[in-house]
């Protein structure tokens, strides 16, 4: 049975990176109207609420930010709370295609320079705690993944160069393409030799310029279901597939180390519920954590073959046309600078991420604007992961056929 | 703040790095395992208990972290990578330990693909009233400093009438200072007296090929245990599952308890052991005793400070039980007066010492005491005894005694480690015993004469017998291994005192 596909009527953020004279209060609030006004409905609309965040109660000692919700939209609807923005829409689809609302509000929201000295030492919680007994740090992980990487595919010489260059790549183009990005955290161009300088500077593979930063943020949306939206003046955009999939949390206990398994899954799910065909795809978001992970999200997600993603991000960015050309076909990636460049306020990263993509689908995107044979692209996807790809989402998305 | 149960649990696990295995599937886990998820269902029941302890793993990848998470940003720089056990049938995370890194210096790759040893050391930093969180996710090479031993039960060949030492281990870290003409051992920043003593008993184990859990006692023997209240001695005998394991609880059917009495803590517990397994009609067929220091001192330039060129770390262990003996007690003498020639009070950090009163009237004269007394007793001359092992405080002190006694230099030297370790306080004149018998033949005499501020001292008689050399094979971080290594790292002063402070 062909399950309903629930609309995206509008999207809102806030600018990422340091809000240091803004509660979390404030930026959700921000995100939310604006979803609210550009979905052209009022908070009285609204059938529930799906937030997320993963460390407010650390970062600000929000333990039930449900309430504080209730107290900004003065509503009293029910509400639930996630970790990530996608669990957060993957929940919001599954009660809009159940038929129980016709409006839910998604939002997220991280405050994560609240507490800057501490939050890297939270992000572990994100991982096994055995891990972080033997001293594993959130980038020990990439560089693992990397090294088992290289090793099995047996990366090495004039290749392995290309492989560190590639990564050093998408980072450059993450940076490009968040200059056109007035909400993105980092709007400066970067060079490769700077990226491998950072690396080399401290003796990693990866290095400063190949993680995503610590930021503040948040975003929202406006779900719907489909049977309502023709009273909306937007243009909507639907929710094609909707999956996730889960993983060990203990990494060197998974069975696959040199990508995530949990990304393929899901994906597989969600090109399956969409009923699509993975080339049409023309725009998509990663969850680039790091360079890696947006090198390894083309294998993982099926765009390249297995151990080969290097090569392809390589030939692509050795004259950057804005794209990557794989097997002939295009694949825009991260649009919005990524979480590299837009920021990485973890609750609402992937709020960003479905914002671009919207946005793009919408032809509203002004200068980043992506056109596939003049128009507007019409198919996009977004891969979120939760923890060292523990958990992973995936959004299809395509604009709304009349 | 660290929470207690949760300690509990993860030290019970960690400590020893538990797992379990599919009886039927052989997968492993680390962490205890109540089914297989392959096996499922059919598996409830068919899990077996493993560890990996005493195993060797593969470095399997690695990378250098140099931004540590908080609280390990004292332990600077180190690796951190998968390590895979029975040919990856099993992964964990692990940390490399005893590296002092120096980042420019750093080859990223070069660990990969090596084989590794798990180590019992501290975790991470924590606050100074908190639980000390510890750990057997550090690992270190094993074709380095600490050599792979697997431990390996023997059944015993033959039951003496005399009580004796059955087997033994030294722990010194792999770090020393040296100045002027004294090399000391320093312990890594996550080391300790708990982990040296831990490391100690490992090793007597191993020498031993006793079956762990024969063991009915443990005497732990130290002045620098890291609490005031709360022992090494029961941390010893989880880690090293001595005596029966009541499967159901996690309890070992074992005594242990510490002692303190400065620098003879252990050795005074050596007739205690002895005796302990000669009692009849009760099943301790045997007791282990440990002798460990991180010896404290005050930096140079504060009262006390003098210490500060002295003090070395590690730890002894000596197994004594009545089967397979490699040296009989003979008999022994102590002794014991009210003389407060060093001390440390409650709470403070660094023990102080009465200068010149330390000599004659403190450890010569106990020292000479016993010694002499028991030689007596037995009815022996200075000729009769092979080696003469003193309490090593300094390098003049057991020279000038020895001499004071008559005992000549192959007498004495053999004995003579504080100028390699420096004093390892209740490690001290054990250490000395232990390089002695890694030595010795069948039927040599060995007197043993410790001294402890306080004051006291221990004197023993041994005579090997010879089974001491069928054992010696077992046991290849011998005293000499400890002394002439090639990855032995040696350290300057600034960084002595800052990973002696420790985490």
């Amino acid at each position: 049975m062909k399950s309903i596909n629930p609309v995206i009527l509008g999207v809102g953020r806030t600018k990422f990176g340091e809000h240091y004279e803004r509660d979390p209060e404030s930026l959700i609030e921000e995100a939310g109207l604006q979803a609210l006004d550009s979905a052209g409905i009022t908070r009285k609309d609204l059938n529930a609420c799906y937030l997320s965040d993963y460390f407010l109660q650390v970062t600000n000692k929000i333990g039930l930010e449900e309430g504080f919700f209730s107290e900004l939209l003065e509503l009293h609807v029910p509400m639930e709370k996630t970790r990530s923005f996608s669990s957060a829409l993957l929940n919001a689809c599954h009660a809009v295609q159940s038929g129980k609302y016709e409006f839910v509000l998604v939002g997220g929201m991280e405050k994560m320079t609240d507490r800057w000295d501490k939050i890297r030492d939270d992000l572990m919680l994100l991982e096994d705690p055995w891990s972080y007994y033997a001293g594993c740090t959130p980038e020990a992980n990439h560089e693992l993944l990397l090294k088992g990487y290289i090793k099995k595919y047996k990366i090495n010489g004039e290749q392995l160069e290309q492989l560190y260059t590639a990564l050093a790549q998408i980072s450059v183009k993450n940076h490009k393409n968040a200059i056109e990005n007035p909400l993105a955290q980092y709007k400066s161009a970067i060079t490769v030799d700077a990226v491998l300088k950072a690396r080399s500077s401290v003796c990693k593979s990866l290095g400063l310029f190949d993680f995503a930063p610590i930021s503040d943020g948040a975003s929202a949306l406006v779900l719907a279901s489909p049977s309502v939206v023709k009273n909306c003046s937007c243009t909507p955009v639907s929710v094609l597939g909707s999956s996730s999939a889960t993983d060990y949390i203990t990494f060197p206990a998974r069975k696959e180390r040199t990508g995530f398994m949990a990304s393929s899954l899901a994906m597989k799910t969600a090109l399956k519920q969409a009923e699509v065909d993975l080339t049409d795809i023309q725009i998509a978001e990663f969850y680039d954590q790091s360079t890696l992970l947006e090198m390894l999200s083309l294998e993982d997600l099926g765009f390249c073959v297995r151990g080969t993603a290097w090569l392809d991000v390589y030939n692509s960015c050795e004259n950057y046309r804005g794209f990557y050309e794989i097997n002939g076909k295009r694949l825009y990636v991260n649009l919005n600078g990524g979480l590299k460049a837009d920021g990485n306020p973890l609750g609402a990263t992937g709020g960003a991420q479905i914002f671009e993509v919207v946005k793009q689908l919408r032809g509203e995107a002004e200068n980043r604007q992506v056109k596939v044979e003049g128009e507007a692209p019409n198919l996009g996807c977004v891969s979120e992961l939760e923890g060292f790809g523990t958990k992973a989402y995936i959004h299809i998305l395509g604009r709304a056929k009349d | 703040m660290s929470s207690e149960p949760i300690e509990r649990r993860v030290s019970y696990i960690g400590d020893r790095l538990r797992g379990s295995q599919c009886g039927i599937c052989g997968k492993e886990y680390f962490r205890g395992k109540n089914y297989c998820g392959t096996c499922g269902r059919k598996s409830f029941g068919k899990m077996k208990n493993i560890d990996f302890f005493y195993e060797q793993g593969s470095l399997e990848v690695s990378t250098l972290v140099s931004q540590p998470t908080n609280r390990f940003v004292k332990m600077g720089y180190y690796f951190y990578g998968i390590v895979s056990f029975h040919e990856g049938n099993s992964r964990v995370p692990g940390r490399l330990t005893d590296i002092l890194i120096d980042n420019e210096k750093s080859d990223i790759s070069c660990f990969d693909g090596k084989n590794v040893v798990p180590r019992f050391r501290r975790r991470y930093a924590v606050g100074e009233s908190d639980i000390i969180p510890t750990i057997s996710l550090a690992f270190t090479l094993a074709d380095g400093y600490y050599p792979y031993q697997k431990y390996e039960v023997y059944k015993p060949k033959k039951e003496y009438e005399t009580p004796g030492i059955v087997g033994y281990g030294v722990y010194t870290s792999k770090f020393r200072i040296k100045e002027g003409n004294m090399e000391r051992s320093v312990p890594f920043i996550d080391e300790d007296a708990v982990t040296a003593s831990v490391e100690a008993g490992k090793l007597a184990l191993i020498h031993s090929g006793v079956d762990r859990t024969l063991v009915g006692k443990v005497y732990v023997g130290s002045e620098s245990n890291p609490y005031s209240v709360n022992p090494i001695a029961s941390k010893v005998a989880q880690v090293l599952k001595l005596g029966k394991e009541e499967k159901t609880d996690g309890i070992q059917s074992v005594d242990a308890i510490d002692t303190e009495f400065a620098c003879k803590a252990a050795t005074s517990m050596f007739k205690d052991a002895a005796s302990l397994v000669f009692y009849p009609k009760i099943n301790t067929s045997f007791a282990m005793t440990i002798g460990a220091d991180n010896s404290q001192a005050a930096p140079r330039n504060e009262l006390g400070g003098e210490l500060d060129r002295f003090v070395g770390f590690g730890g002894s262990s000596f197994i004594f039980g009545l089967h397979d003996v490699i040296a009989e007690i003979e008999g022994w003498y102590s002794c014991t007066s009210d003389t407060p020639d060093f001390w440390r009070r409650d709470m403070q950090a660094y023990p102080r010492h009465g200068g010149r009163f330390t000599g004659e009237p403190a450890y010569f004269k106990h020292v000479i005491k016993s010694c002499k007394a028991l030689m007596e007793q037995l009815d022996i001359k200075v000729v009769d005894v092979d080696y003469f092992v003193p309490h090593q405080p300094n390098l003049s002190f057991p020279i000038k005694v020895a001499k004071q006694l008559g005992f000549k230099e192959d007498q004495y030297l053999p004995s003579l480690k504080v100028g390699k370790f420096g004093n390892a306080y209740s490690g001290s004149s054990p250490i000395g015993l232990a390089a002695v018998l890694d030595n010795a033949n069948p039927d040599e005499r060995i007197l043993l004469v410790s001294y402890g501020s306080g004051a006291g001292s221990d004197a023993y008689s041994f005579l090997t017998t010879s089974q001491i050399l069928e054992k010696k094979s077992r046991q290849k971080f011998t005293v000499q291994h400890q002394i002439e290594n090639e990855n032995l790292t040696y350290v300057d002063y600034h960084t002595y005192r800052r990973l002696k402070h420790g985490l």
